[in-house]
């Protein structure tokens, strides 16, 4: 630290409560082999006492170096960033400008909350870990810290009491919508599927294999007392699976209300902030210029109850904490009037809804069904060479069904560039579209296949910053040859004059 | 093309680099041929071996059908390598810099001058036996984020990160 300027602000130092949370955070990483060293260590007469105060003196440890950490860790607020001190001897000193911190996050679990403190983590673009991770201040010094973040990197000039009452809400969500995005949601069925996987992990094999047995042969012997007919059996079954997809959907309901409770989008001098949580209250927030592309989505479910979802990527580094704490939902479900509505506040330039989509053509179906049409013969064949049986063809069946798919996809095949936005729009049982700013494109790609030099077509990928593989690719696909050569020349004049924003 | 047909010119002059597509020199494309030659043979010498031992392929013991595997794959290889580095050729122009890739499956990949966020000029011991290098351009993109071209000629591949470096420093953050 520079004790030669005269009016450097004082270092500060978190919360005095701050170890307690270091440490619950370490014994989270250290639990299971504390647990295994209490379970397996205790019984075993060999060395008791050294087992039994093994763990006890990992604990103490650990609140030595939690204590440790609290009383090295400093931070200082300077006039264009942060500086943070840490570490006892291994010491670091990080420099932290406003204007290169991404975005902000304000996590509070129940515990924080009881004692009235918050998590800050403060983020830049890409990277594994955040840039700094306060763990924890007390409220008023977070919330202080998050003012002061977005308006240095903003406009230095703007004085951070008067900036604060500026909030408008854009988006929130009331609880029956929250229950909507539940019912929409797989989340239930993703947490179940974790656990039977984690359960068949810890729990040992032959307790699971004689439980299954034993319950399979109760449920069996139960049927067979009833007596019922081949048609009342099946009607059995079929209500065991409702019932189990009804309790599935319950538990996505359940789960999307503990996220997404309260649920609020705000705006403030280009800021977006969103607010929600039920027991964990998280609150992170991204710069309007900061969006890196945008996502429309309308699975079946969304379209059987009128509603969409829109997301957003962000070049925040996403790795960390299971990417669950970025700003990715502007609108985790609303209806298709509310999305275009944030879309048209938010990207005044991009004329939305668009009208002018240029299409596949319809006879072009045939190329969406080809990967379908070659797979599933190659898997019936691999099938029946093993089983030699006749079950093995039944993923023929799915042909007609994928090749029905594949012409209503077709239909709805779009693309839609203009001097603002590039857009493409696909799927037909759950549909996307997908947009960037042609400011936020990086690299440009065309590509040929054999299929596609035969056929004089071409395709034309597009990167952005922050993608991720599970969202439909910003890719223009078929497109006739002279057509894609054009937009390929085309973009790449334009990225080349603009400069990023 | 030969190093030698490339105009000497000095490197900050904006026009020292050609702006029509450059093929690759033609030394690299042993490098080319080695590196894809050895990585098809371990996994051709598997096969044979894997096809031998499930009696697909009837004569001959492991070890010789092994043997024939990595030779075929060694051969395969090779001609791959020379194949692909022949199709490789790039251009810079006043809008960026841009790859073309493949025969059967073709790709033209352009990173603008306004997107680059840094480069990596890498030599490895053969390379600089040969006098080339390797260029990487990265971008903030995802599947694009690294734009790879090997086997480029030494001072080409200088001229090219000077450029594009060059060009880097008026550029603001890119996100």
């Amino acid at each position: 630290m520079d004790p030669a300027v005269p009016d450097a602000p004082p270092e500060r130092r978190l919360h005095p409560w701050s170890w307690l949370f270091v440490l619950l955070q370490q014994l989270r990483q250290f639990i299971v082999p504390l647990v295994a060293l209490l379970v397996f260590g205790g019984s075993s007469d060999r060395g008791g006492m050294w087992m039994t105060f093994g763990p006890l003196l990992a604990v103490g440890v650990l609140v030595l170096l939690s204590l440790l950490q609290y009383f090295t860790y400093r931070y200082r607020v300077g006039r264009d960033g942060l500086t943070i001190r840490e570490g006892w001897l291994h010491r670091s000193l990080r420099e932290i400008p406003f204007s290169r911190i991404h975005n902000v996050v304000l996590h509070q679990s129940l515990l924080h909350r009881m004692f009235g403190v918050a998590e800050v983590r403060l983020e830049s673009a890409g990277g594994q870990k955040p840039e700094a991770q306060m763990r924890v201040l007390d409220m008023e010094h977070a919330l202080a810290l998050e003012n002061l973040v977005r308006h240095r990197g903003q406009t230095p000039e703007a004085a951070p009491e008067l900036a604060q009452a500026q909030a408008d809400e854009l988006f929130s969500l009331p609880t029956a919508e929250v229950i909507r995005l539940g019912l929409v949601s797989n989340r239930g069925m993703i947490v179940m599927a974790a656990a039977v996987g984690l359960a068949s992990q810890l729990v040992p094999d032959r307790l699971i294999a004689n439980m299954v047995e034993q319950s399979g042969r109760q449920a069996y012997g139960y049927a067979s007392g009833l007596h019922l007919g081949w048609l009342s059996g099946a009607a059995a079954g079929v209500t065991l699976l409702l019932i189990a997809l009804l309790l599935l959907r319950g538990l996505s309901v359940l789960l999307a209300l503990v996220k997404y409770h309260g649920f609020r989008l705000s705006e403030e001098e280009r800021r977006l902030t969103v607010q929600r949580g039920l027991f964990s209250k998280l609150r992170t927030s991204v710069t309007r210029r900061r969006i890196q592309a945008w996502t429309l989505q309308e699975s079946f479910l969304h379209r059987v109850l009128k509603r969409r979802s829109l997301g957003i990527d962000t070049a925040v580094s996403q790795q960390a904490q299971g990417d669950d704490r970025a700003l990715k939902e502007l609108a985790p479900i609303a209806t298709p009037q509310q999305c275009e509505a944030l879309i048209q506040h938010l990207l005044p330039h991009a004329h939305w809804p668009r009208e002018s989509w240029i299409g596949l053509p319809v006879r072009a179906w045939w190329r969406l069904f080809l990967p379908t049409a070659l797979f599933m013969p190659l898997l019936a064949g691999v099938l029946l060479l093993y089983s030699g049986e006749a079950w093995a063809l039944l993923p023929l069946l799915w042909l007609p069904w994928a090749a029905y798919s594949a012409r209503q996809q077709a239909r709805r095949h779009g693309y839609s560039v203009d001097d603002q936005l590039v857009a493409v729009r696909g799927g037909w049982w759950s549909r996307y579209w997908r947009f960037a700013e042609l400011d936020k494109l990086q690299a440009l790609r065309l590509a040929r296949s054999p299929l596609d030099r035969r056929l004089g077509t071409a395709s034309l990928h597009l990167d952005t910053a922050g993608a991720n593989g599970l969202l439909p690719p910003l890719q223009i696909r078929f497109l006739p040859l002279a057509d894609a050569e054009l937009l390929y020349r085309q973009l790449a004049a334009a990225l080349a004059r603009r400069r990023l924003r | 093309m030969h190093p030698e047909e490339i105009a000497p010119t000095p490197a900050p002059a904006p026009a020292s680099l050609p702006s029509d597509w450059q093929l690759l020199p033609l030394r690299g494309a042993k490098l080319a041929a080695l590196g894809s030659a050895t990585g098809m043979a371990i996994p051709f010498a598997l096969a044979f071996a894997a096809l031998s031992r499930i009696r697909v392929l009837e004569f001959g013991n492991l070890f010789v059908m092994a043997l024939i595997g990595a030779l075929l794959g060694l051969g395969i290889g090779a001609w791959l390598g020379f194949m692909r580095h022949r199709r490789v050729s790039w251009k810079l122009d006043a809008e960026g810099f841009a790859v073309r890739r493949g025969n059967w499956w073709r790709t033209e990949t352009r990173v603008p001058v306004s997107r680059v966020q840094h480069l990596d000029l890498k030599r490895g011991p053969l390379e600089r036996g040969l006098s080339l290098a390797t260029l990487v351009v990265h971008t903030a993109g995802t599947s694009m984020a690294a734009v790879t071209v090997s086997g480029l000629d030494g001072a080409d591949a200088e001229r090219l990160r000077d450029r594009l470096g060059h060009q880097l420093e008026q550029a603001d953050d890119a996100l």
